[in-house]
């Protein structure tokens, strides 16, 4: 609904997105910024910043390790989440598998309940202290994959409980396991209904994956931060890292979008 | 060679069944039975437990105490396996609920072939000629929201027949649907009991329990007041209750 009042024309998101530039215009009107020697300056600076012995090679580079631990701990985050969000589940309906519950009901608690960058110290400093030769991109991706686990267990678990208590009561009774009716029957419904949740926590997890840099990650932000050290500039590089994590998001949320319309149309026959 | 005993045995058996839910006994000592080809309604007010006695005899609720044979063995023993015997006692629910991510032929054929009863293709004709005995052969490629209310009841009966069950429980089938589509459904359960199927059936529909049904139960208060013939039950009933009841509901 709120899609198609967008498509109409003048809807919300229009109003809020003109209200955006209107603010960035202006504050760069009072910082000078449409006089011809800002515009020299900026040119001159960005030559610096991006152009000069290849430094945009930094971005890049950066921007593949922030996909990359994003995507690596996308994948852990879904294995996880799902095992953890059964777990939970049949627990609660009736599979004697108390200790399993337990366990994960505890790592829910403490993985939601602290922050994630605390958890990547951990897992760098700690856990990991004496594995020098390990390179410190698979700790990120395993510390953020376990930690979106997490809360993607959370989502499932709310995906499945979301499914009427007669779906698995007529697989039952039709003499399937109780995993089999979880697998065939409640889990595909579940999984269609979180898809667009999902799809905002892996959203979120690519933003998150900016503190990287505390372990020696040479991610997208921090590589923002080493062409500032290069540079002594102090807006420019970050203020394009900030772009860059825009555009990605922009992307990412318009797809979800796509995805929620394809799939209440696809629920309509 | 046990033919004798099994059509002189009942089918199921039920003795001093018992279910609570916490505070509240819902079931407070069943002893029934059926035998085969054997068609039973079950009535009685709300909250009598009509509903949780016919879904004890699956065991989709537990009971609390007391004794389910099924053919002879204690499907309440701890080392019964449930899954086995609910493949030959099928069941129809008051809100079908069919499958509505699979197609009409994937929520007759999942169950058959999932339990490696059936190769897909034995399946999908044998789910054809049960949609067109229920009068929906168009219907196979389906999706469940397209049907109406009857039409959904009657993929759902097609569903349970599927697994080629010795006897069907069926809970409130009729319940759930508009008027109009109430006949429809009737009318395939009638065409079943005249086929000889074996039916445990909760229901509201005193004509249709009346005319289909050899022994009516009525219950009250988790009990089975009064049982007897649909000629005895509705005609002559011999408890206050029942005659209380039947008064209510046949009055419209």
């Amino acid at each position: 609904m709120l899609f198609a009042a967008e498509r109409r024309g003048a809807g919300r998101g229009d109003v809020i997105l003109a209200a955006c530039v209107a603010l960035l215009l202006f504050l760069l009107f009072r910082s000078g910024f449409f006089t011809a020697t800002a515009w020299d300056d900026f040119g001159r600076r960005f030559y610096q910043n991006f152009v000069k012995d290849r430094r945009y090679m930094m971005l890049v580079d950066g921007l593949k390790a922030t996909l990359f631990m994003t995507a690596g701990a996308t994948l852990i985050g879904l294995a996880v989440g799902l095992i953890l969000s059964v777990i939970r589940v049949a627990y609660k309906g009736g599979v004697p598998i108390r200790l399993l519950n337990a366990f994960a009901e505890c790592y829910i608690t403490v993985l939601r309940g602290t922050p994630a960058m605390v958890q990547l110290l951990i897992w760098n400093f700690t856990i990991f202290a004496s594995a020098r030769d390990l390179n410190t991109l698979y700790i990120a991706v395993l510390a953020f994959g376990l930690n979106s686990g997490a809360y993607v267990a959370e989502i499932f678990r709310g995906g499945i409980e979301s499914i009427d208590s007669g779906q698995m009561e007529a697989g039952r009774s039709l003499g399937l396991s109780y995993g089999t009716s979880m697998r065939y029957i409640v889990l595909p419904q579940a999984l269609r209904n979180v898809v667009p949740m999902l799809f905002n926590e892996f959203i979120a997890l690519l933003k998150e994956t900016s503190v990287a840099g505390y372990i020696g990650i040479d991610d997208l932000t921090r590589a923002g931060q080493n062409i500032q050290a290069l540079t002594l500039e102090h807006s420019q590089p970050l203020v394009m890292v900030a772009l860059i994590y825009l555009v990605i998001v922009l992307f990412l949320t318009g797809l979800v979008r796509r995805l929620e319309q394809w799939l209440s149309r696809g629920r309509r026959g | 060679m046990s033919t004798m005993q099994d059509s002189s045995a009942p089918m199921i058996e039920v003795r001093d069944l018992r279910k609570v839910f916490g505070e509240l006994t819902v079931l407070n000592g069943i002893d029934t039975g059926i035998h085969r080809g054997e068609k039973v309604a079950v009535i009685g007010p709300s909250g009598s437990g009509k509903s949780t006695f016919l879904r004890c005899l699956n065991r989709m609720e537990e009971p609390t105490s007391g004794v389910i044979r099924f053919k002879g063995e204690d499907i309440t023993a701890p080392g019964c396996d449930i899954d086995r015997v609910r493949r030959h006692v099928g069941m129809v629910f008051q809100h079908f609920n069919l499958f509505p991510h699979l197609t009409v032929r994937r929520n007759i054929t999942l169950a058959p072939t999932q339990l490696k009863i059936m190769a897909q293709v034995d399946a999908d004709q044998r789910a054809e000629e049960l949609l067109a005995r229920v009068g929906l052969a168009d219907k196979v490629d389906e999706w469940p929201e397209r049907l109406s209310g009857g039409q959904k009841q009657r993929v759902a009966i097609a569903r349970a027949l599927a697994m080629d069950p010795d006897v069907l429980l069926f809970d409130e089938p009729t319940s759930a649907l508009d008027p109009e589509m109430i006949g429809e459904v009737l009318e395939v359960m009638k065409e079943l009991a005249d086929d000889g199927m074996t039916m445990y059936l909760v229901t509201h529909e005193m004509g249709f329990a009346r005319e289909v049904a050899d022994r009516v139960l009525f219950m009250d208060g988790g009990r089975i007041t009064e049982e007897g013939t649909p000629e005895e039950v509705f005609d002559h009933p011999r408890e206050p209750r029942t005659v209380e009841f039947l008064s209510k509901v046949l009055r419209r």
